[in-house]
């Protein structure tokens, strides 16, 4: 889903943070996609089991469709910081692209600034998710049927906290990065 | 300013952020967060945002997003894809343009077993192109055949939008899926027919050079029973378990995965660490396409907030277009959309608006789905944002082409399209009679 | 006169009864009421259909203002509303909506925990609203208790409780994955609404209606946003208070006719399919069997809900007190052995 001037044009100059902590935070980010591609799996998996069991025992197991639901949640927010960091968000690139090809670091600007954008919504969805992981703890908010079996939201909503906190993070690094280079003069094109 | 005023403003906002190159997820929940502040305050502005976040992908049916899109790439690397091509290639290897055509049926086939477009796209471009190259045809002509024909996998079911559709028009995801096959193969054949006639009339857009085309000796019976058992086998889980009996479309998807996942251990296709690495890629592609159904819903939630959804609905509804204009101004309307914005966007912001209005025309709900759905697909092909275009250009990595070029090569399929949707106004049958059996 | 600006809005569709009784109904009467004496007229933004929220936020949504006014679903609420699941857990006990509706509204009134239940939340509830009976649906007829052995039957979240000591298997589903579940097999038949059958026209996968008057529940309340409420003008309130009660009434009424009607229809619509619509009646003694053959839910919710540190047990018997004491006779008396 990426295009063409993300790397290419209006990303031109920019070194690759490579340093100590840059380091040990790009772990932490692929750590969590990770995660979220495990859950891709575990998705999977529980999916095929419950077909299995229906087939084979004629009995659903509990929870499949909530559980599933949650789980589509969960793998979205764990990948969407290394989403953010490998460019891989959606967007329309051919006035970007015109433009750094005749103002580099005014593009480069603009990427900054859109970072920055997007760095505070993250930073708006992780604040709202801690209410909504709070409000769930305090009301003990379950999936499934009581009597049956039944499963915290808590720590589901954690993860999605977690998630829009590192994405947030991940932006404004960008960010700092975009808006590094706009303001440093000279052209740095390779 | 009035609700409706700031919906306007909201509206024009976010196409300018598009233009300007913010992603365009970033840019809905942006705009949208805007207008919220200016229609309630950044206190509801705030919860909202939170609220989307967490709930609007919290359904089961979305579970299909990861589960497709790691069938699709276990497909790809085990080579189901290819052999599919393969086939179709020996097949037409006497017909002029025929590698074209073969992208096209094979495309069809694949179709039935991907539930996005963005999948067929990346397959194609990985096996037709450089097949397509190689035999002299252009880039821009073979990598306009793939973008055109990627449009197939989201219109022979199974199908994302389908199910988006299905969920909001409160039809069966089972009856949607139907009324794609009937559309699916004439589309089809309007592609085959574009190609023919793009060869025949322009061939200097198609060939580089044209070459006598040697795909190899025809395939004995058993060579296609090797390279179509594979696809059929899958064909048969994912469809066959949804009409069969068994399977609801997400278990498809599970199935599907499975199966796939299974033929690529068989052919031995995986090592650990480029399952690793396709399972990364898969988390990608669904956190690209599930972000933007996030960013998507808030944005239309803001738009129900202005009132200008009813607004609109009751211009239209009183105005004196009549349902067949409507229906064209609908259709425009998406097409126009469909230049900025993804598909699911375009369904989730119109959608809301347009169903009661449909209703109230009289329209089978289903047909409109197809139309829907083939009007949007459009967008997958026109610049400037073409998701079809950009997943090749990404997944081909030649900087030798531009995506100019690809959005080029794929306008005659855009005119396909349109003719398809005028076939499909006149001969409604072909969309419902399946569905309605 | 004053012109004021209010948003209202629903997780479902117009089509649904209740839902468009929100808008002929509640709103209408709201404005008639308000045009007797000509001072204030309210300007409605309408988002019904889901449009603002989905069904899992329709008791936060009018919490936080998204939307002045909203139905909320008190079904999908039980970490958050648990007394008023109490119904759901008391299946066999009514099939008479006024009624029950007017011993919830009761409760609403003079339980002060119950109320605080819900005003805990920032809203201000204006009408309630019920489902119609629930009866079983299925692909093969079903004639007793013992027919249900081994058969899936589709059933809603909570509701698959109800199939617990029939030998029935509980499948989880909503109403827009029943019909291809019962044509594809993955389930055999259906426990649900006649309001819903007749539109997702499930008759004609499962055309075996069996009659078996589990009862109606409490669904949820038409609520308003209490930073609103407290933003209006009294005569408005009065209004809305008066075109709440109007609401309740008109709908519960309309519960017991469009359910009657909605069997009228389906067994007219699936006349001529194959086989035909039929629907016959459990016989008394096999829906006995059924009561008495589940096990103790009501107890169990009560556990559950005085767990969260809430009055389950009493809250239990107030309802249950409150149906006898308007003249129900339920099959079973769950607050019993509490
Ligand atoms: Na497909
Ligand atoms: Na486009």
């Amino acid at each position: 889903m990426q295009s063409e001037g993300d790397k290419t044009v209006a990303g031109q100059g920019v070194p690759p943070e490579t340093g100590g902590p840059a380091r040990y935070w790009n772990r932490g980010v692929d750590g969590l996609a990770a995660l979220g591609t495990v859950m891709i799996l575990f998705l999977m998996a529980i999916i095929v089991a419950d077909v299995a069991a229906r087939n084979a025992m004629g009995a659903s197991l509990p929870l499949i469709a909530e559980l599933g639901a949650l789980t589509v949640v969960i793998i979205v927010f764990l990948q969407l910081g290394a989403a953010v960091r490998n460019d891989r968000l959606a967007r329309t690139d051919f006035l970007l692209a015109a433009i750094s090809v005749r103002w580099p670091r005014f593009a480069a600007l603009i990427r900054g600034v859109w970072d920055l954008v997007g760095a505070l919504l993250c930073i708006g969805i992780a604040w709202s998710s801690w209410d909504i992981f709070g409000r769930d703890l305090e009301h003990r908010e379950f999936i499934g049927v009581i009597g049956v079996l039944t499963l915290p939201t808590a720590p589901f909503r954690a993860f999605i906290f977690l998630g829009a906190a590192v994405a947030a993070i991940q932006f404004l690094l960008m960010a700092a990065m975009y808006l590094r280079a706009a303001i440093t003069p000279g052209d740095r094109r390779p | 300013m009035t609700g409706v005023e700031i919906g306007i403003a909201a509206i024009a906002v976010l196409l300018l952020l598009i233009i300007f190159g913010m992603p365009i997820g970033v840019a809905m929940m942006a705009s949208s967060f805007g207008a919220v502040v200016f229609i309630r305050n950044e206190k509801v502005a705030t919860s909202m945002l939170g609220s989307v976040a967490n709930d609007s992908l919290e359904e089961y049916l979305y579970a299909i997003v990861p589960l497709f899109v790691l069938m699709g790439l276990l497909v790809t690397v085990s080579g189901v894809g290819k052999d599919t091509f393969d086939l179709f290639e020996r097949l037409l290897r006497r017909v002029r343009a025929g590698l074209g055509i073969a992208t096209v049926f094979a495309n069809a086939v694949f179709a039935s077993i991907t539930g996005i477009s963005v999948a067929s796209a990346s397959v194609f471009s990985r096996i037709a192109v450089p097949e397509m190259t190689r035999h002299g045809y252009t880039k821009s002509f073979s990598t306009g055949v793939v973008a055109g024909s990627s449009v197939l996998g989201m219109l022979i079911p199974p199908s994302l939008l389908m199910v988006v559709y299905a969920v909001l028009a409160e039809q069966s995801v089972g009856r949607m899926f139907l009324s794609g096959i009937g559309p699916g193969l004439l589309l089809s054949a309007l592609f085959a027919a574009t190609i023919l006639l793009t060869a025949w009339l322009r061939p200097a857009s198609v060939f580089v050079k044209e070459d006598g085309h040697d795909a190899g000796e025809p395939l004995a019976f058993l060579g296609f029973l090797r390279k179509g058992a594979p696809i059929l086998i899958l064909v048969t889980v994912v469809l066959g378990g949804l009409y069969g009996g068994f399977l609801n479309p997400t278990e498809a998807g599970a199935m599907g995965a499975l199966g796939a996942l299974l033929i690529a251990l068989a052919r031995r296709s995986l090592t650990l660490k480029s399952f690793w690495s396709l399972l990364l890629e898969a988390g990608q592609i669904t956190v690209s396409v599930l972000f933007l159904i996030v960013a998507a819903t808030f944005f239309s939630r803001m738009l129900a907030m202005s009132g200008l959804p009813m607004a609109l609905a009751g211009f239209l509804i009183d105005g004196s277009l009549g349902p067949w204009g409507f229906m064209i101004a609908f259709i425009a309307l998406v097409i126009v959309m469909g230049c900025f914005i993804d598909s699911i966007s375009i369904m989730l912001i119109l959608l809301p608006i347009a169903l009661p209005v449909a209703e109230a025309a009289n329209f089978d709900l289903i047909w409109f789905g197809v139309m829907t759905v083939v009007a949007v697909e459009i967008g997958l092909l026109t610049p400037p944002f073409g998701l079809s275009v950009y997943t090749i250009k990404s997944s081909i990595d030649d900087p030798a082409l531009k995506v100019g070029d690809i959005f080029r090569g794929s306008f005659p399929f855009v005119v396909a399209m349109v003719v398809c949707l005028v076939v499909l106004s006149i001969f409604p049958w072909i969309t419902t009679w399946l569905a309605r059996l | 006169q004053e012109e004021i600006d209010l948003t209202v809005a629903s997780s479902h569709p117009v089509v649904i009864p209740w839902v468009g009784m929100i808008k002929s109904v509640f709103m209408a009467e709201t404005d008639r009421i308000l045009a007797e004496k000509g001072n204030y007229k309210i300007n409605w933004n309408e988002a019904f259909g889901g449009s603002l929220y989905k069904a899992n936020a329709t008791l936060s949504s009018v919490q936080e203002g998204i939307t002045d006014i909203g139905w909320v679903f008190s079904f999908l609420e039980g970490a958050r509303l648990p007394l008023s699941q109490v119904s759901t857990y008391t299946p066999f006990s009514t099939a008479n909506p006024p009624v029950q509706l007017e011993v919830i509204w009761d409760l609403l009134e003079n339980n002060e925990v119950f109320r605080n239940e819900w005003e805990q939340y920032n809203i201000k509830v204006l009408g309630l609203t019920d489902t119609d009976d629930y009866d079983l649906y299925t692909k093969k007829p079903i004639e007793s208790i013992a027919d249900l052995e081994g058969m899936k039957i589709s059933a809603p979240g909570v509701l698959g409780q109800w199939l617990r000591g029939t030998g029935a298997n509980a499948v989880d589903g909503s109403l827009t994955s029943f019909y291809t579940d019962i044509q594809t097999g993955v389930s055999d038949g259906v426990l649900s609404l006649a309001l819903g059958v007749l539109p997702s026209k499930l008759y004609e996968v499962a055309p075996y209606i069996t009659r078996v008057n589990i009862g109606t529940a409490f669904s949820g309340a038409i609520a308003i946003n209490k930073d609103t409420w407290d933003g209006l003008p009294e005569e408005v309130q009065q209004a809305m208070i008066e075109a709440g009660k109007t609401y309740t009434d008109t709908h519960a009424q309309d519960m017991i006719d469009l359910h009657e009607a909605a069997f009228a229809k389906m067994i007219e619509m699936g006349e001529d399919q194959n086989p035909p619509v039929t629907m016959t009646e459990l016989p008394a003694a096999e829906r006995q069997k059924w009561v008495d053959g589940l096990p103790d839910i009501a107890g169990e919710w009560a556990a559950d809900v005085e767990a969260r540190g809430l009055p389950g047990k009493a809250f239990m018997k107030a309802y249950m007190e409150g149906l006898r004491n308007a003249g129900e006779k339920p099959a079973r008396d769950w607050d019993k052995d509490l």
